[in-house]
């Protein structure tokens, strides 16, 4: 028998499955229902006139390989966003990102109730895991760990070169 | 309207033939991979937050960033959805049926014809590719250098593993035996009609630079890089044609012990590449939502 009727054979066969109504694939439906309403509001994107940042400009704002004792491994490089995670006797410590927020204003006004400051740029606690900066009020820095506290992750944000990255 | 990110992930069956098939290669990356098909799971997972507030922000802000055709997230999925669709055939999943644990492959897919030995490993070396261009895709070109998703390879972690070592186990090592990669370069350098005749190529090949000839040297030129990591998981892993065959028998009844008919019924019943690829997508890009908000 050959592939070709193979498949002819099961394309016939999935009818006579389908009427007996033996399920082989488990699914409870529906699983969520919270993102119901983002799904119908998410396109309404925020404007801006800025121009895009493009790929490749956020890397070298990064801390070096190596700083801080960790290894550092580059992992999205994206118009407006990148990323790079930071890895200790090869485990994943810490996601680092650095995003332009002209098109996200929410990110940048969280920092109207900023407190804490690294070398002059205005830092927070967000939720449990995340230390941001905003630099030039425009390119958001971010350190997230899990395991790393609130002024572990401001150290890592100080190896940053946010005087670099202001002059964007 | 596109499919929201939400949906695309729940869309995704919590067992099914492939993920029983996931489940059993789990042996060779232990603990790398769950099966998450719930979004809150998903962000939770990625996060760990727990706060629901900033839970909904990244959630609403990884959609956003997804309804958004141009950052290229939805043609990954769409790649790793036609690397496997080319070689799945419809219904076949949810037509093995479940005998009390254990899926059964129904009889008729014993008797499949494997494919030749040329067309299973330049479909394989495509699949590989398929992983580089939707990686691209979803990631752009990380850092400073050249291209360098050998080096990105080594640090897979979760879906990404699991699929690896299902690539390895059933589109490599398990029809084509120990020296695969040779197989699969040997097969790549013939004729280049028969790089067109794969249907798995058609959904790389738009992603590919260059005409056919410079699009084969890509697909050789990653397999070359990648080779001393892919050799090294097989050796380290222990993946072998016996130890494949015997932890998927552990879950599934196959009738028949010959090598490469087993490779052909698991390759046309499953989508490991669609499910994990998708969960790999959703994934980063919540990490993406997380960092931006």
């Amino acid at each position: 028998m050959n592939a070709r009727r193979v498949r002819r054979a099961i394309l016939g066969l999935w009818v006579v499955a389908a009427a007996a109504a033996a399920p082989a694939c488990k699914k409870d439906e529906p699983k969520s229902t919270r993102w119901d309403d983002a799904a119908v509001t998410v396109n309404i994107a925020t404007s801006s006139s800025a121009a895009a940042v493009p790929v490749g400009t956020f890397n070298k704002f990064f801390p070096k390989d190596g700083d801080g004792g960790f290894k550092r491994i580059y992992s999205a490089d994206k118009e407006n966003y990148a990323e790079a995670k930071l890895q200790k006797d090869g485990k994943e410590v810490a996601q680092l990102s650095i995003s332009d927020t002209e098109r996200l204003a929410t990110a940048r006004e969280k920092f109207d109730a900023a407190t804490e400051k690294v070398e002059g740029y205005p830092v927070l606690k967000v939720g449990n895991n995340q230390t941001p900066a905003l630099v030039n009020k425009r390119f958001q820095v971010k350190v997230a760990s899990p395991t790393l506290d609130h002024e572990a992750r401001k150290a890592i944000l100080a190896t940053f070169d946010l005087k670099g990255l202001s002059s964007l | 309207m596109t499919e929201s990110l939400y949906a695309v992930l729940e869309a995704l069956p919590q067992t099914s033939l492939t993920t029983h098939i996931l489940d059993a290669l789990d042996t060779f990356v232990p603990g790398e991979w769950r099966n998450i098909t719930v979004f809150e799971e998903m962000v939770k997972d990625v996060t760990g937050e727990s706060d629901q507030a900033i839970i909904q922000q990244v959630g609403e802000r990884a959609m956003q960033l997804w309804s958004d055709e141009s950052t290229g997230y939805q043609r990954a999925v769409s790649v790793y959805k036609g690397i496997d669709s080319a070689s799945t055939v419809a219904g076949v999943a949810a037509l093995a049926s479940m005998v009390g644990q254990k899926f059964e492959i129904l009889s008729f897919l014993n008797d499949v014809t494997p494919k030749p030995d040329t067309t299973q490993a330049i479909d394989a070396g495509v699949k590989l590719a398929g992983e580089l261009v939707a990686f691209t895709l979803t990631n752009g070109l990380p850092g400073d250098s050249v291209s360098d998703f050998a080096a990105a390879l080594v640090n897979y972690g979760k879906e990404e593993k699991i699929r690896l070592a299902a690539w390895l186990a059933i589109d490599c090592v398990l029809p084509l035996g120990p020296d695969f990669i040779l197989k699969i370069l040997e097969a790549l350098d013939g004729p280049l009609e028969s790089l067109q005749e794969s249907r798995a190529f058609q959904f790389v090949s738009a992603h590919l630079p260059g005409g056919l000839g410079e699009q084969r040297d890509t697909i050789k030129k990653n397999l070359e890089e990648s080779r001393g990591h892919l050799e090294g998981l097989v050796a380290s892993h222990g993946i072998s044609q016996e130890s494949v065959l015997a932890k998927v028998k552990e879950y599934i009844a196959i009738a028949d012990d010959k090598l490469d008919v087993a490779a052909a019924a698991l390759d046309l019943a499953t989508n490991t590449f669609e499910h994990t690829g998708t969960q790999t997508v959703v994934r980063r890009v919540v990490a993406r939502a997380y960092g931006e908000i």
